[in-house]
């Protein structure tokens, strides 16, 4: 079911590319073939397989651990561009780890503390140290 | 140029105080995040990656960090599979199977001990055949035309899929999506924007480093996350030392496995786990009398012998032809790239101080290796002390770091996230990432060569057929892509089909 699934992605997305490399106008002939003709080829590979995938599908094993856990890392990592600039690395960071780390199963105080560390580490070592600029935030440390 | 003069010119470049010390640097930390179970030589040289072009080292000085880290996580992944029955990487899975045993009936030691010796031996013997092999090769490359090029990508393809445990046709959606990926931007040979969809900041294309850091950092910390590794560090346990005897006897299982893993390693698409699955089956059946999978040393150094073979024989044709064998190696090609440099022929006659600098370096990252894996191993098995808590959020702080450091941008930050929940979800429905990386990273060769090709022949397809040796590499590719149809390889169960 699942390969099934899959199989029509992949082909609707090969489908897409070929129409798209379609659009493609160029104003001037540099070399007979064109930027079409690639991407053409590309999307008819995925077409074809995946109308392989969707006529012979084998068995998938989805296995699922506990995915709130990896749902949560992902929310994090969304979230944490959007504050790095305006609250800077060592901030955004140690929300990051901190949350990163309760998804592995750390208890709260420990990952708070370990979350600042490992911010403040990675801040001294890559700006300090390798002179790599990283956000400063409001605090301008 | 003779190789050893070569060579002498290459430790020139190797031995000045900087790349020594970053030779060390990429040893010393290859090993140790080798060393902690679920990261493998694939997600080390993506971590580091972007702080090398952020720190704006010299070229030569990258890759001696990078092939450092790579050929240093051979060394650090047996720790944990020695330990704690947990490999690293799919490279890895055979030296838990005499290994672990070893380190249960207290000679865990002794365990570390010879698969380090087993890695020296691989790693250097490999680096000695690279040093003698890789001219004569390039001068092979340099009859190609861009038609044996189009043809030689195509059969990397194709034997990724044939060696890929799950189903060969997912491998082949995985390099067109790599392939897809690679044509976002604009269009080299005549300016037009493709796959951009209006957005500027697509305008010039998926960022390597981003990419790589999606699909190997951001990604692997999701499962990471979802389903705790766990286990029980042993440990290196007070049972008798190696003995000068043991080594002795291990030593005509070292140089088989050394020959089959080079081997292995050079042919495109097959990398470390297959050579180190093909390395314990074959001792397996020469000298097993009903101990192995019991705690036979032979057992444990063959296998890791030829890993470490096996990854230094599948940078040669990176190096030489510029063509990688495997995921890592992938990486490092996009890496001479970002520098401008074009691996192959070429290299080792336009910048012999990178080609030859990072061979000599190979030669000082052995013994730097053997010298840090002997005496000093306790220290890295301590690491496997850390919790995950604080080590896995380090390094998706890292990633995220690097990335940040390189382009500057926190757009760039959520590019880097959506690869990562991209090559999540791949996984889960069983698409490999490495053949969609290592197409990510040849796309533009395969590309340009393609186009160079029919613009000789004015649009002629049948140019690409034209060349004896075109025609014996699509054939050699018709063969690969066939095989698995009739009969399914035979490896290990275990070994997913993922060529580190």
């Amino acid at each position: 079911m699942v390969d099934r699934l899959v199989g029509l992605i992949c082909a609707l997305l090969g489908a897409g590319a070929i129409w798209h490399a379609q659009t493609l106008h160029v104003p001037f002939a540099a070399d007979p073939v064109g930027p079409r003709v690639f991407p053409t080829i590309t999307g008819g590979v995925l077409i074809l397989g995946g109308c392989i995938l969707m006529l012979r599908p084998g068995p998938v094993a989805m296995e699922f651990g506990t995915w709130p856990r990896a749902l949560a890392v992902l929310v994090a990592s969304l979230i944490y561009p959007l504050l790095l600039l305006p609250i800077g690395f060592i901030a955004a960071t140690a929300m990051l780890c901190f949350v990163a780390a309760l998804a592995f199963h750390a208890r709260p105080l420990p990952a708070a503390v370990s979350a600042v560390g490992t911010a403040i580490v990675f801040f001294v070592l890559l700006d300090k140290m390798l002179d790599l600029p990283l956000p400063r935030g409001p605090l301008g440390i | 140029m003779d190789a050893f003069a070569a060579l002498l010119t290459g430790f020139q470049v190797a031995l000045t105080p900087l790349n020594l010390a970053v030779a060390f640097a990429g040893v010393a930390l290859g090993t140790a995040i080798g060393a902690l179970p679920g990261i493998g030589p694939i997600n080390a040289v993506a971590l580091l990656l972007p702080l090398c072009f952020a720190l704006k080292l010299p070229p030569e000085t990258a890759l001696i960090l990078l092939a450092g880290l790579y050929y240093g996580s051979g060394y650090g992944g047996r720790i944990s599979s020695i330990l704690l029955n947990i490999p690293g990487d799919p490279g890895l899975v055979m030296t838990t199977l005499d290994g672990y045993p070893l380190a249960k009936s207290g000679r865990g030691a002794a365990a570390l001990a010879i698969s380090g010796i087993g890695s020296f031996v691989g790693g250097t013997s490999a680096v000695i055949l690279m040093t003698f092999l890789a001219v004569p090769l390039t001068r092979l490359a340099l009859s190609f035309g861009p038609a044996d090029y189009v043809a030689l990508m195509v059969l990397s393809f194709a034997l990724l899929g044939t060696m890929s445990e799950g189903k060969a046709v997912k491998t082949w959606i995985a390099v067109a999506l790599g392939l897809l990926l690679a044509m976002v931007g604009i269009d080299g040979g005549t300016g037009v924007e493709r796959f951009t969809f209006g957005s500027l900041e697509l305008l010039g294309g998926i960022d390597f480093t981003s990419l790589t850091i999606g699909l190997f950092a951001v990604a692997e910390i999701l499962f990471l996350a979802e389903g705790m590794i766990s286990g029980v560090v042993s440990r290196t346990g007070s049972g008798a030392r190696l003995t000068f005897r043991e080594i002795i006897y291990c030593i005509p299982a070292m140089l088989r496995a050394t020959g089959l893993g080079f081997f292995l390693g050079v042919l495109p698409g097959t990398g470390a786990s297959v050579a180190s699955a093909m390395a314990y089956t074959a001792e397996k059946r020469i000298s097993d009398k009903g101990t192995f999978g019991k705690g036979d040393m032979r057992g444990l150094a063959a296998p890791e012998t030829a890993d470490n073979a096996a990854q230094t024989g599948s940078m040669v044709p990176m190096l030489a032809l510029g063509i990688p064998g495997s995921g890592t190696t992938a990486v490092m090609l996009g890496a001479f790239m970002m520098y401008s440099i074009t691996p192959g022929p070429l290299l080792f006659t336009q910048r012999p101080e990178v080609a030859w600098g990072l061979i000599a370096s190979m030669y000082i990252g052995n013994l730097m290796l053997l010298v840090l894996n002997l005496p000093l191993v306790g220290l890295f098995a301590r690491l496997l002390l850390v919790p995950a808590w604080i080590l896995y959020p380090g390094i998706l702080a890292l990633s995220y770091a690097g990335v940040y450091a390189v382009s500057n941008s926190a757009f760039e930050l959520i590019i880097t996230t959506g690869i990562g929940v991209l090559a999540y979800i791949l996984r889960k429905v069983g698409i490999p990432l490495i053949p969609l990386m290592l197409a990510f990273v040849l796309a533009r060769l395969l590309e340009d060569n393609f186009r160079r090709a029919l613009s000789l022949s004015d649009g002629g397809y049948e140019i690409l057929f034209s060349t004896p040796t075109s025609i014996v590499l699509w054939l050699l590719a018709i063969v690969a892509i066939g095989l698995p149809l009739i009969r399914k390889p035979k490896l290990h169960p275990a070994v997913i089909g993922e060529a580190g």
